[in-house]
Protein backbone atom coordinates (compact mmCIF):
# COMPACT_ATOMS: atom_id res chain seq x y z
CA UNK A 1 0.00 0.00 0.00
CA UNK A 2 1.30 3.64 -1.09
CA UNK A 3 0.56 6.57 1.07
CA UNK A 4 0.40 10.10 -0.78
CA UNK A 5 0.07 13.74 0.07
CA UNK A 6 -1.14 16.81 -1.39
CA UNK A 7 0.78 19.64 0.38
CA UNK A 8 -1.41 22.39 -1.92
CA UNK A 9 -4.71 21.41 -0.61
CA UNK A 10 -3.24 20.08 2.61
CA UNK A 11 -4.63 23.10 5.49
CA UNK A 12 -2.60 22.30 8.45
CA UNK A 13 -5.15 20.65 10.89
CA UNK A 14 -2.48 18.08 12.23
CA UNK A 15 -4.87 15.02 12.64
CA UNK A 16 -2.84 12.86 10.85
CA UNK A 17 0.00 13.38 12.77
CA UNK A 18 -1.79 13.20 15.78
CA UNK A 19 -3.44 9.73 14.47
CA UNK A 20 -0.08 7.86 13.10
CA UNK A 21 3.14 10.23 14.08
CA UNK A 22 5.01 6.69 12.63
CA UNK A 23 4.34 8.00 9.02
CA UNK A 24 3.54 12.06 9.11
CA UNK A 25 4.41 15.22 10.38
CA UNK A 26 4.19 18.88 9.77
CA UNK A 27 6.05 21.57 8.70
CA UNK A 28 7.37 23.92 11.68
CA UNK A 29 6.45 27.05 9.33
CA UNK A 30 3.25 26.64 8.12
CA UNK A 31 2.33 23.53 9.43
CA UNK A 32 1.76 21.73 6.43
CA UNK A 33 1.56 17.66 6.05
CA UNK A 34 5.39 16.03 6.16
CA UNK A 35 5.19 12.58 4.93
CA UNK A 36 7.84 10.32 6.53
CA UNK A 37 7.01 6.93 5.32
CA UNK A 38 5.69 5.96 1.52
CA UNK A 39 4.12 3.12 3.19
CA UNK A 40 2.24 2.22 5.82
CA UNK A 41 4.85 1.41 8.90
CA UNK A 42 4.35 -2.16 10.50
CA UNK A 43 1.59 -1.99 12.82
CA UNK A 44 -0.07 1.57 11.75
CA UNK A 45 -1.66 0.16 8.97
CA UNK A 46 -5.14 1.01 10.70
CA UNK A 47 -3.91 4.40 12.12
CA UNK A 48 -2.98 5.66 8.64
CA UNK A 49 -6.22 4.49 7.19
CA UNK A 50 -8.45 6.73 9.79
CA UNK A 51 -5.83 9.13 9.02
CA UNK A 52 -6.79 9.10 5.24
CA UNK A 53 -10.65 8.79 6.33
CA UNK A 54 -10.24 12.05 8.84
CA UNK A 55 -8.31 14.32 6.86
CA UNK A 56 -10.10 17.65 6.76
CA UNK A 57 -8.86 18.27 3.10
CA UNK A 58 -9.22 15.05 1.82
CA UNK A 59 -5.08 15.26 1.14
CA UNK A 60 -4.10 11.87 1.92
CA UNK A 61 -4.58 9.27 -0.43
CA UNK A 62 -3.81 5.24 -0.07
CA UNK A 63 -3.31 3.48 -3.55
CA UNK A 64 -2.51 -0.25 -3.89
CA UNK A 65 -3.49 -3.09 -2.32
CA UNK B 1 -53.18 28.67 -0.34
CA UNK B 2 -52.03 29.18 3.21
CA UNK B 3 -49.74 26.40 5.00
CA UNK B 4 -50.72 25.55 8.62
CA UNK B 5 -46.99 24.30 9.17
CA UNK B 6 -45.14 27.35 10.58
CA UNK B 7 -41.15 27.26 9.21
CA UNK B 8 -39.13 25.43 12.58
CA UNK B 9 -37.04 28.57 14.80
CA UNK B 10 -34.01 27.34 16.42
CA UNK B 11 -32.34 26.33 19.15
CA UNK B 12 -34.73 23.07 19.43
CA UNK B 13 -35.47 22.11 22.61
CA UNK B 14 -34.08 18.78 23.90
CA UNK B 15 -34.86 15.91 27.09
CA UNK B 16 -31.63 16.88 28.72
CA UNK B 17 -28.24 17.27 28.58
CA UNK B 18 -26.82 14.31 26.79
CA UNK B 19 -29.31 14.03 24.17
CA UNK B 20 -30.33 16.16 21.13
CA UNK B 21 -33.31 17.83 20.04
CA UNK B 22 -35.54 14.89 18.23
CA UNK B 23 -36.51 17.88 15.84
CA UNK B 24 -33.25 17.16 13.83
CA UNK B 25 -34.51 13.64 12.70
CA UNK B 26 -37.57 14.67 11.71
CA UNK B 27 -35.95 16.96 9.79
CA UNK B 28 -33.10 15.04 8.45
CA UNK B 29 -35.81 12.51 7.30
CA UNK B 30 -37.93 14.93 5.45
CA UNK B 31 -34.49 16.59 3.43
CA UNK B 32 -30.34 17.15 4.19
CA UNK B 33 -31.14 20.86 4.24
CA UNK B 34 -34.18 22.16 5.72
CA UNK B 35 -35.85 26.31 6.03
CA UNK B 36 -35.40 27.56 9.57
CA UNK B 37 -35.53 30.87 11.53
CA UNK B 38 -32.70 31.50 13.34
CA UNK B 39 -32.77 32.72 17.52
CA UNK B 40 -32.94 36.16 16.01
CA UNK B 41 -36.41 35.16 13.58
CA UNK B 42 -34.30 35.25 9.95
CA UNK B 43 -34.67 32.61 7.31
CA UNK B 44 -31.50 30.20 6.97
CA UNK B 45 -31.03 26.69 5.68
CA UNK B 46 -30.28 24.16 8.50
CA UNK B 47 -28.09 21.05 7.17
CA UNK B 48 -28.67 18.08 9.59
CA UNK B 49 -27.73 15.44 6.92
CA UNK B 50 -23.78 14.06 7.46
CA UNK B 51 -23.00 13.60 3.55
CA UNK B 52 -24.86 17.49 3.06
CA UNK B 53 -22.49 19.18 6.23
CA UNK B 54 -19.39 17.41 4.82
CA UNK B 55 -20.28 19.00 1.73
CA UNK B 56 -21.14 22.42 2.76
CA UNK B 57 -17.91 22.65 4.93
CA UNK B 58 -15.80 21.39 2.08
CA UNK B 59 -17.53 23.88 -0.87
CA UNK B 60 -15.04 26.93 -1.06
CA UNK B 61 -18.17 29.15 -2.30
CA UNK B 62 -19.49 29.15 0.96
CA UNK B 63 -17.38 31.75 3.91
CA UNK B 64 -17.96 33.48 6.55
CA UNK B 65 -18.50 36.74 4.90
CA UNK B 66 -21.07 38.31 3.01
CA UNK B 67 -21.61 39.87 -0.32
CA UNK B 68 -24.13 42.81 1.14
CA UNK B 69 -23.53 42.33 5.16
CA UNK B 70 -26.30 44.63 6.16
CA UNK B 71 -28.91 41.87 4.32
CA UNK B 72 -27.59 39.20 5.53
CA UNK B 73 -29.79 36.59 7.85
CA UNK B 74 -28.54 37.63 11.67
CA UNK B 75 -28.37 34.60 13.29
CA UNK B 76 -28.94 35.84 17.18
CA UNK B 77 -27.59 38.88 19.26
CA UNK B 78 -24.62 37.49 20.44
CA UNK B 79 -21.35 39.33 19.83
CA UNK B 80 -20.22 36.09 18.03
CA UNK B 81 -21.65 33.69 15.29
CA UNK B 82 -24.50 36.15 15.23
CA UNK B 83 -23.69 37.37 11.69
CA UNK B 84 -21.62 38.42 8.75
CA UNK B 85 -17.50 38.07 9.93
CA UNK B 86 -15.00 39.62 7.76
CA UNK B 87 -14.11 40.94 4.38
CA UNK B 88 -15.99 39.56 1.54
CA UNK B 89 -13.25 40.58 -1.15
CA UNK B 90 -10.37 39.47 0.71
CA UNK B 91 -11.93 36.74 3.26
CA UNK B 92 -9.83 33.65 1.44
CA UNK B 93 -6.62 35.68 2.06
CA UNK B 94 -7.18 36.68 5.60
CA UNK B 95 -8.13 33.17 6.44
CA UNK B 96 -5.12 31.96 4.93
CA UNK B 97 -2.92 33.91 6.51
CA UNK B 98 -4.53 33.23 9.47
CA UNK B 99 -4.33 29.38 9.61
CA UNK B 100 -0.83 30.22 8.30
CA UNK B 101 0.17 32.72 11.07
CA UNK B 102 -1.54 29.92 13.60
CA UNK B 103 -1.37 26.62 12.40
CA UNK B 104 2.24 26.06 13.91
CA UNK B 105 1.91 26.90 17.68
CA UNK B 106 -0.86 24.18 17.12
CA UNK B 107 0.60 21.71 15.69
CA UNK B 108 0.84 18.07 16.70
CA UNK B 109 4.30 17.94 17.42
CA UNK B 110 3.71 21.57 19.66
CA UNK B 111 0.65 19.57 21.15
CA UNK B 112 2.73 16.43 22.09
CA UNK B 113 5.17 18.84 23.82
CA UNK B 114 2.71 20.78 25.72
CA UNK B 115 1.70 16.96 26.82
CA UNK B 116 3.20 16.66 30.45
CA UNK B 117 2.59 20.60 31.12
CA UNK B 118 -1.30 19.46 30.40
CA UNK B 119 -0.83 16.22 32.72
CA UNK B 120 0.77 18.74 35.15
CA UNK B 121 -1.62 21.47 35.24
CA UNK B 122 -4.31 18.62 35.10
CA UNK B 123 -2.98 16.95 38.66
CA UNK B 124 -3.51 19.95 40.11
CA UNK B 125 -6.58 20.53 38.89
CA UNK B 126 -7.79 17.07 40.82
CA UNK B 127 -5.85 18.33 43.74
CA UNK B 128 -8.25 20.97 44.31
CA UNK B 129 -10.64 19.07 43.47
CA UNK B 130 -9.83 16.82 46.34
CA UNK B 131 -9.55 19.86 48.38
CA UNK B 132 -12.68 21.14 47.75
CA UNK B 133 -14.43 17.45 48.83
CA UNK B 134 -12.23 17.33 51.74
CA UNK B 135 -13.33 20.71 52.74
CA UNK B 136 -16.99 20.00 53.05
CA UNK B 137 -17.34 16.14 53.54
CA UNK B 138 -20.05 14.66 52.54
CA UNK B 139 -21.28 17.39 50.13
CA UNK B 140 -20.88 17.26 46.42
CA UNK B 141 -18.53 19.29 44.57
CA UNK B 142 -18.95 20.91 41.08
CA UNK B 143 -16.50 19.41 38.37
CA UNK B 144 -16.96 22.69 36.41
CA UNK B 145 -15.73 24.59 38.82
CA UNK B 146 -12.38 22.81 39.77
CA UNK B 147 -11.74 20.84 36.48
CA UNK B 148 -13.41 21.57 33.72
CA UNK B 149 -13.14 25.62 33.25
CA UNK B 150 -9.48 25.53 35.14
CA UNK B 151 -7.70 23.39 33.01
CA UNK B 152 -8.58 24.78 29.69
CA UNK B 153 -7.89 28.08 30.88
CA UNK B 154 -4.57 27.15 32.06
CA UNK B 155 -3.68 25.85 29.30
CA UNK B 156 -4.56 28.82 26.53
CA UNK B 157 -3.26 30.92 28.91
CA UNK B 158 0.00 29.63 28.59
CA UNK B 159 -0.30 28.73 24.66
CA UNK B 160 -1.57 32.61 24.00
CA UNK B 161 0.81 34.21 27.09
CA UNK B 162 -2.50 35.56 28.78
CA UNK B 163 -2.10 35.95 32.66
CA UNK B 164 -3.78 33.22 34.09
CA UNK B 165 -4.53 35.98 37.19
CA UNK B 166 -6.86 37.86 34.53
CA UNK B 167 -9.42 34.64 34.37
CA UNK B 168 -12.40 36.10 35.82
CA UNK B 169 -12.69 39.17 33.80
CA UNK B 170 -12.56 37.22 30.94
CA UNK B 171 -14.50 34.33 31.89
CA UNK B 172 -16.92 36.69 32.51
CA UNK B 173 -16.39 38.48 29.20
CA UNK B 174 -16.73 35.50 27.52
CA UNK B 175 -19.89 34.30 29.16
CA UNK B 176 -21.39 37.65 28.16
CA UNK B 177 -20.30 37.81 24.42
CA UNK B 178 -22.04 34.32 23.82
CA UNK B 179 -25.41 35.12 25.24
CA UNK B 180 -27.58 34.50 22.25
CA UNK B 181 -30.32 37.15 23.15
CA UNK B 182 -26.95 39.49 24.62
CA UNK B 183 -27.65 42.68 22.80
CA UNK B 184 -26.01 45.40 23.58
CA UNK B 185 -24.34 44.03 26.52
CA UNK B 186 -22.89 41.23 23.69
CA UNK B 187 -21.21 44.13 21.86
CA UNK B 188 -20.12 46.30 24.99
CA UNK B 189 -18.64 42.73 26.52
CA UNK B 190 -16.74 42.48 22.91
CA UNK B 191 -15.79 45.69 22.87
CA UNK B 192 -13.83 45.80 26.58
CA UNK B 193 -12.53 42.08 25.90
CA UNK B 194 -11.11 43.38 22.39
CA UNK B 195 -9.59 46.39 24.38
CA UNK B 196 -8.11 43.93 27.05
CA UNK B 197 -6.23 42.25 23.67
CA UNK B 198 -4.92 45.06 22.42
CA UNK B 199 -3.65 46.06 25.86
CA UNK B 200 -1.98 42.85 25.65
CA UNK B 201 -0.48 42.64 22.35
CA UNK B 202 0.89 46.16 23.19
CA UNK B 203 2.98 44.36 26.19
CA UNK B 204 3.91 42.04 24.01
CA UNK B 205 4.94 44.26 21.82
CA UNK B 206 7.45 45.58 23.63
CA UNK B 207 8.94 42.34 25.09
CA UNK B 208 7.94 39.27 22.78
CA UNK B 209 7.30 35.87 24.38
CA UNK B 210 7.41 32.65 23.05
CA UNK B 211 3.43 32.14 22.94
CA UNK B 212 0.77 32.97 20.46
CA UNK B 213 -0.26 36.51 21.03
CA UNK B 214 3.57 37.62 20.16
CA UNK B 215 3.63 35.63 16.75
CA UNK B 216 0.87 37.22 15.80
CA UNK B 217 2.15 40.68 17.10
CA UNK B 218 5.21 39.67 14.78
CA UNK B 219 3.25 38.79 12.27
CA UNK B 220 1.32 42.31 12.16
CA UNK B 221 4.63 43.93 11.76
CA UNK B 222 5.14 42.37 8.50
CA UNK B 223 1.54 43.07 7.44
CA UNK B 224 0.07 46.07 7.44
CA UNK B 225 -3.43 44.82 6.24
CA UNK B 226 -3.36 42.94 9.67
CA UNK B 227 -5.16 45.48 11.81
CA UNK B 228 -4.94 46.23 15.34
CA UNK B 229 -8.77 45.54 14.83
CA UNK B 230 -8.11 42.20 13.46
CA UNK B 231 -5.34 41.24 15.90
CA UNK B 232 -7.63 42.15 19.26
CA UNK B 233 -10.90 40.27 17.50
CA UNK B 234 -8.55 37.03 16.49
CA UNK B 235 -7.11 37.25 19.89
CA UNK B 236 -10.74 37.33 22.03
CA UNK B 237 -11.82 34.97 19.31
CA UNK B 238 -9.06 32.22 20.60
CA UNK B 239 -9.16 32.80 23.90
CA UNK B 240 -13.12 32.30 23.90
CA UNK B 241 -12.74 29.41 21.82
CA UNK B 242 -9.86 27.67 23.32
CA UNK B 243 -11.45 27.61 26.79
CA UNK B 244 -15.20 27.58 26.28
CA UNK B 245 -15.67 24.50 23.63
CA UNK B 246 -12.79 22.63 25.71
CA UNK B 247 -14.57 23.00 29.03
CA UNK B 248 -17.76 21.90 27.67
CA UNK B 249 -16.36 18.92 26.36
CA UNK B 250 -15.27 18.06 29.41
CA UNK B 251 -18.08 18.57 31.39
CA UNK B 252 -20.38 16.77 28.92
CA UNK B 253 -17.72 14.08 28.75
CA UNK B 254 -18.04 12.91 32.34
CA UNK B 255 -21.22 13.42 31.91
CA UNK B 256 -21.62 10.32 29.20
CA UNK B 257 -19.16 8.42 31.49
CA UNK B 258 -21.05 8.96 34.73
CA UNK B 259 -24.40 8.54 33.53
CA UNK B 260 -23.84 5.11 33.17
CA UNK B 261 -22.12 3.29 35.47
CA UNK B 262 -21.37 0.15 34.06
CA UNK B 263 -19.79 2.62 31.29
CA UNK B 264 -18.15 3.94 34.03
CA UNK B 265 -16.42 0.88 35.31
CA UNK B 266 -15.28 -0.36 31.39
CA UNK B 267 -13.46 2.84 30.79
CA UNK B 268 -11.79 3.12 34.77
CA UNK B 269 -10.76 -0.57 33.91
CA UNK B 270 -8.56 0.77 31.16
CA UNK B 271 -8.30 4.67 30.72
CA UNK B 272 -5.27 4.40 28.70
CA UNK B 273 -6.76 1.41 26.53
CA UNK B 274 -9.64 3.19 25.83
CA UNK B 275 -8.92 6.81 25.80
CA UNK B 276 -8.71 8.22 22.64
CA UNK B 277 -11.44 6.33 20.94
CA UNK B 278 -13.86 7.20 24.38
CA UNK B 279 -12.90 10.82 23.37
CA UNK B 280 -14.08 10.39 19.69
CA UNK B 281 -17.32 9.07 21.07
CA UNK B 282 -17.50 11.92 23.64
CA UNK B 283 -16.87 14.34 20.82
CA UNK B 284 -18.93 12.81 18.35
CA UNK B 285 -22.45 12.66 20.81
CA UNK B 286 -21.69 15.83 22.57
CA UNK B 287 -24.42 18.52 21.46
CA UNK B 288 -22.77 21.92 21.44
CA UNK B 289 -24.47 25.24 20.26
CA UNK B 290 -28.20 25.49 19.37
CA UNK B 291 -27.66 26.46 16.07
CA UNK B 292 -24.63 24.96 14.29
CA UNK B 293 -21.59 26.48 12.89
CA UNK B 294 -22.72 29.74 10.24
CA UNK B 295 -21.60 29.96 6.30
CA UNK B 296 -23.02 32.46 4.06
CA UNK B 297 -23.44 31.28 0.43
CA UNK B 298 -21.21 33.14 -2.04
CA UNK B 299 -23.21 31.92 -4.61
CA UNK B 300 -25.73 30.07 -6.31
CA UNK B 301 -25.48 26.69 -4.82
CA UNK B 302 -27.04 23.42 -4.79
CA UNK B 303 -26.67 20.97 -1.99
CA UNK B 304 -28.69 17.40 -1.72
CA UNK B 305 -31.01 18.78 -4.32
CA UNK B 306 -31.93 22.34 -2.59
CA UNK B 307 -30.85 25.45 -4.10
CA UNK B 308 -29.21 27.99 -1.93
CA UNK B 309 -29.08 31.39 -3.59
CA UNK B 310 -26.11 33.75 -2.94
CA UNK B 311 -26.11 35.41 0.28
CA UNK B 312 -28.60 32.76 2.15
CA UNK B 313 -27.39 32.13 5.69
CA UNK B 314 -26.64 28.23 6.15
CA UNK B 315 -26.26 27.02 9.55
CA UNK B 316 -23.80 23.44 9.50
CA UNK B 317 -25.31 21.12 12.56
CA UNK B 318 -22.82 19.19 13.33
CA UNK B 319 -24.69 18.22 16.44
CA UNK B 320 -27.31 16.34 13.63
CA UNK B 321 -24.26 15.06 11.68
CA UNK B 322 -22.72 13.37 13.79
CA UNK B 323 -26.03 11.65 14.87
CA UNK B 324 -27.02 10.50 11.60
CA UNK B 325 -28.05 7.33 10.78
CA UNK B 326 -27.14 6.59 7.43
CA UNK B 327 -23.44 6.88 8.40
CA UNK B 328 -23.99 6.18 12.24
CA UNK B 329 -25.40 3.02 13.64
CA UNK B 330 -27.37 3.13 16.48
CA UNK B 331 -26.15 6.79 16.51
CA UNK B 332 -27.82 7.96 19.90
CA UNK B 333 -25.82 4.96 21.55
CA UNK B 334 -22.55 5.43 23.25
CA UNK B 335 -19.92 3.19 21.51
CA UNK B 336 -16.56 3.89 22.31
CA UNK B 337 -16.09 0.78 19.80
CA UNK B 338 -17.38 2.45 16.84
CA UNK B 339 -14.83 2.41 13.91
CA UNK B 340 -14.44 4.41 11.77
CA UNK B 341 -15.63 7.38 13.70
CA UNK B 342 -15.21 10.11 11.29
CA UNK B 343 -17.26 12.78 13.30
CA UNK B 344 -17.39 16.53 12.30
CA UNK B 345 -16.98 17.67 15.60
CA UNK B 346 -14.60 20.02 14.68
CA UNK B 347 -15.75 20.44 11.39
CA UNK B 348 -14.23 19.84 8.01
CA UNK B 349 -12.45 21.39 4.84
CA UNK B 350 -10.69 25.02 5.19
CA UNK B 351 -12.10 25.42 8.22
CA UNK B 352 -11.24 22.97 10.48
CA UNK B 353 -10.79 24.12 14.15
CA UNK B 354 -7.42 24.55 14.19
CA UNK B 355 -7.31 24.04 17.61
CA UNK B 356 -8.54 20.38 17.56
CA UNK B 357 -5.76 18.66 18.29
CA UNK B 358 -5.09 20.95 21.50
CA UNK B 359 -8.63 19.46 22.68
CA UNK B 360 -7.80 16.57 21.73
CA UNK B 361 -4.83 16.61 23.65
CA UNK B 362 -6.48 17.99 26.94
CA UNK B 363 -9.30 15.31 26.83
CA UNK B 364 -6.71 12.57 26.62
CA UNK B 365 -5.25 13.31 29.17
CA UNK B 366 -7.89 14.61 31.47
CA UNK B 367 -10.38 11.39 31.17
CA UNK B 368 -7.49 8.89 32.34
CA UNK B 369 -6.50 11.06 35.21
CA UNK B 370 -9.92 11.38 36.85
CA UNK B 371 -10.71 8.11 36.43
CA UNK B 372 -7.67 6.82 37.67
CA UNK B 373 -7.73 8.54 40.42
CA UNK B 374 -11.48 8.46 41.80
CA UNK B 375 -12.87 5.35 39.93
CA UNK B 376 -15.50 5.94 42.00
CA UNK B 377 -16.87 8.89 40.82
CA UNK B 378 -20.61 9.74 40.82
CA UNK B 379 -23.12 11.86 39.70
CA UNK B 380 -24.08 13.78 42.56
CA UNK B 381 -28.26 14.24 41.07
CA UNK B 382 -30.29 12.91 37.90
CA UNK B 383 -28.88 13.72 35.05
CA UNK B 384 -32.58 15.62 34.32
CA UNK B 385 -31.58 18.07 37.08
CA UNK B 386 -28.05 19.39 35.36
CA UNK B 387 -29.28 22.36 33.50
CA UNK B 388 -28.52 22.65 29.71
CA UNK B 389 -27.27 26.13 28.73
CA UNK B 390 -29.37 27.22 25.77
CA UNK B 391 -28.67 30.51 25.12
CA UNK B 392 -24.89 29.84 24.67
CA UNK B 393 -22.98 30.08 21.60
CA UNK B 394 -20.94 27.03 22.78
CA UNK B 395 -23.44 25.18 24.83
CA UNK B 396 -22.90 23.26 27.81
CA UNK B 397 -24.19 22.88 31.13
CA UNK B 398 -24.55 25.21 34.20
CA UNK B 399 -22.52 22.42 36.35
CA UNK B 400 -21.57 18.93 36.92
CA UNK B 401 -22.00 18.10 40.72
CA UNK B 402 -20.16 14.91 41.79
CA UNK B 403 -19.19 12.66 44.63
CA UNK B 404 -16.88 9.99 45.71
Amino acid sequence: MKITVDTGSCVSSGQCVLLAPEAFDQNEDDGTVVLLAEEPPAGAEEAVRQAELTCPAAAIRLSGA
Amino acid sequence: MTTTEETPRLPFTRANALAIAPDYDVLRRQAPVSRVLTPAGDPAWLVTSYEAAKEVFRDRRFGRSHPAPEQASRISHAALQNGPNGDFDTEERDHKRMRRMLAPAFSAPRMRALGDRIAELTDRCLDDLQAARDAHPGEPVDLTDFLAFPLPVLVICELLGVPYADREHFRGLSERIAVMNGGEDAQAAMAEFMAYMTKLADAKRADPQPDVISDMVAVQADDPTFTDDDLARMGAGLLFAGHETTSTRIAMGTLFLLSDTARRDRFAADPDGQVNQTVEEILRLTATSGTGLLRYAHEDVEIAGTRIMRGDAVLISSDAANRDASVFADPDGFDPDRTPNVHLAFGTGAHVCIGANLARTELRTVFPKLFRRFPGLRLAVGLDEIPVRTNRVAGGVERVPVEW
